[in-house]
């Protein structure tokens, strides 16, 4: 008790000291702007009034969220579009991560090699990945463009303009280029224990069976997380609109929404940005919500293992 | 009735495993074909004199490099690559040290409001950087920090702290504790136990959430794009969104110029990539 006490101030600072510096960088990078942006998006702050925000009064303090709900073209586009994204995340990305993690974790000739191809374009900046597929899709040297030519002759426009092919085009940009995500799925395959492998094995469960049944649900911890990532990666997009289509064809995104209003724009308007932001935050949140909803109820049920067999 | 079973079971097996066998070889033929066909279609594009005569997949009629050579002679490369290359560097140092010092306090000692430091940091995984635009875009120019790398810096160090904390902290919660007490009784205060004991023995943890870091750094494009306006202070990653107007309808520099942009990360990857797929991994996958 003594020696607790001798030492309580020393542990306190020791404490103090080693916290603080992450302390410092939460209150300026999160808990500022985050206030910030919750009280500003009651506020007439744009363009005219850089410096001193003005709170509408209680009556009209929804009047941002009035605008950005009725009247701002882009808005439900935007979140049409993220929202689908942040789906298409989770529906595409993390089966297809999953199924080439299992691939990489069987021993087979050339895994390897693989493997470490496949990480390759996770290594390349997302802006690079964007200019590269605005070339691929480009009309006059692209190799999108002379593949539609062989069933209709006479396409001439760039996909990236026509609405509709110009979502799914953006969305084929990034999509398939799970690499950081298959990753981490594997390190997890790899962590099952061999012994559980075995008795699966010896209940008659091999191959994919054994995954679906065994594996799978051994890994479930890192697919929610990469589930989450994926989801909240989509609902994100910012630099893929900006490099292949800077919001033309119907593809605007949340983010791009939030970055037009806020410092592109000519008329900046910061209030009703941070109005956008507010909604994305909490959108953000649901999502988070919604995927570990639906993980606790599919796993929930005690599985019955490869004993169907 | 068991020894029937065990027959089926095997028939199985062989059937399972050829089926197993054709859908891992299709995995893997789409996962190579995934990843080269877009950077195939690059390299090959470089070297075509006139990309538009030949476009797609058509093989370039000889070998042109001019773009090439104009684009060291006239971009200056190095320049970018040694300002991201300093940015994320700092940037990773700064915040993997700040974020190992937290992550040991939390991880090994009690106090008050432990809970909320970990609820906080937890919840900055929740929140969209890109929500956070004008008030860190703001809080940069009061910094008088607009269109300086210091910015970029200060912006780094501080985002994404949870990832780092948590794959720190998993780290320091699996060392045991009778390593602390045995630096104790040696006579070490609690900044030297940490420094010459913890920290090193976590050093495969901080080394993951570094390069993940790193990465993260490396390829960042929002923040880079919005407080840098400096052709002379760009990252690599900023550079690029000039390319599309300093190059207008020279697109064999275009093509050249994205190869030599993209190829330093890809040719340390593949020196280094048992360590990166090792890090990635969480440890887990010998590269």
């Amino acid at each position: 008790m003594n020696r607790h006490n001798r030492l309580g101030w020393r542990r306190k600072g020791f404490i103090f000291a080693f916290l603080a510096p992450t302390l410092i960088a939460f209150v300026i990078f999160y808990l500022y702007p985050i206030v910030t942006v919750f009280v500003t998006s009651f506020c007439k702050w744009d363009y005219t009034n850089i410096n001193a925000p003005e709170f509408f009064g209680i009556k009209n303090m929804w009047d941002n969220y009035k605008y950005i709900f009725h009247t701002y073209p882009y808005f439900w586009e935007a979140l049409k579009n993220s929202s689908l994204w942040a789906l298409l995340g989770v529906a595409i990305q993390i089966p297809i991560a999953t199924l080439i993690a299992l691939a990489f974790s069987r021993k087979m000739k050339g895994v390897k090699l693989i493997r470490n191809i496949y990480i390759i374009p996770n290594m390349i900046s997302t802006a690079a990945m964007g200019m590269i597929f605005l070339q691929l899709y480009s009309p006059l040297y692209g190799v999108v463009n002379p593949i539609i030519k062989l069933f209709n002759k006479d396409f001439k426009d760039s996909i990236l303009l026509l609405e509709g092919p110009a979502f799914w085009a953006m969305t084929a940009a990034y999509i398939f280029f799970t690499g950081t995500t298959t990753l981490m799925i594997l390190g997890n395959i790899m962590a099952v224990p061999e012994e559980v492998r075995e008795a699966a094995r010896l209940d008659g469960a091999s191959g994919l069976k054994q995954d679906w049944y065994i594996t799978i649900p051994m890994i479930k911890e890192t697919l929610r997380m990469v589930c989450i990532l994926a989801a909240t990666g989509g609902f994100l997009l910012y630099n893929e609109v900006y490099f292949l289509t800077k919001g033309a064809a119907g593809t605007y995104s949340i983010s791009y929404v939030i970055r037009e209003l806020a410092i592109t724009s000519p008329r900046t308007q910061f209030g009703r940005a941070n109005t956008v932001a507010v909604v994305q935050i909490l959108a953000g949140m649901l999502i988070i919500v919604i995927i570990n909803m639906l993980f606790n109820l599919t796993w929930k049920r005690p599985t019955k293992g490869g004993k169907r067999s | 009735m068991r020894k029937n079973g065990q027959k089926v079971s095997k028939n199985r097996m062989k059937k399972d495993s050829k089926a197993t066998r054709i859908v891992t070889v299709i995995c893997l033929c789409w996962a190579a074909f995934v990843a080269l066909v877009p950077l195939v279609w690059l390299l090959l594009s470089s070297f075509k004199k006139d990309p538009m005569a030949r476009p797609g997949f058509m093989l370039p009629e000889s070998i042109y490099l001019e773009g090439y050579i104009s684009t060291f002679r006239d971009l200056h490369v190095m320049r970018y690559f040694g300002n991201s290359l300093l940015i994320s560097f700092v940037s990773v140092v700064i915040s993997i040290v700040m974020i190992s010092m937290s992550a040991y306090v939390v991880a090994r000692l009690d106090f008050k409001g432990k809970k909320l430091v970990n609820v906080m940091l937890y919840s900055t995984m929740f929140i969209p950087a890109t929500a956070l635009t004008y008030p860190v875009y703001n809080l940069v120019n009061k910094l008088h920090l607009y269109d300086t790398r210091g910015a970029l810096i200060l912006i780094y160090s501080c985002s994404g702290l949870a990832v780092s904390f948590f794959v720190i902290k998993n780290y320091y919660m699996n060392i045991p504790k009778e390593m602390e007490d045995a630096a104790r009784i040696d006579g070490c205060g609690y900044v030297k136990t940490w420094q010459k004991v913890i920290f090193p023995m976590a050093r495969p943890g901080i080394m993951t959430a570094g390069v993940l870091a790193f990465l993260n750094n490396w390829n960042e494009y929002y923040w880079a794009s919005l407080v840098l306006i400096d052709r002379e202070k760009l990252t690599v990653p900023a550079l690029l969104s000039t390319f599309t107007t300093s190059f207008r309808t020279n697109y064999n520099g275009l093509f050249s110029a994205m190869v030599v942009i993209i190829l330093p990360p890809v040719i340390l990857y593949c020196v280094f990539s048992k360590f990166f797929v090792e890090a990635l991994s969480g440890g887990a996958v010998k590269g």
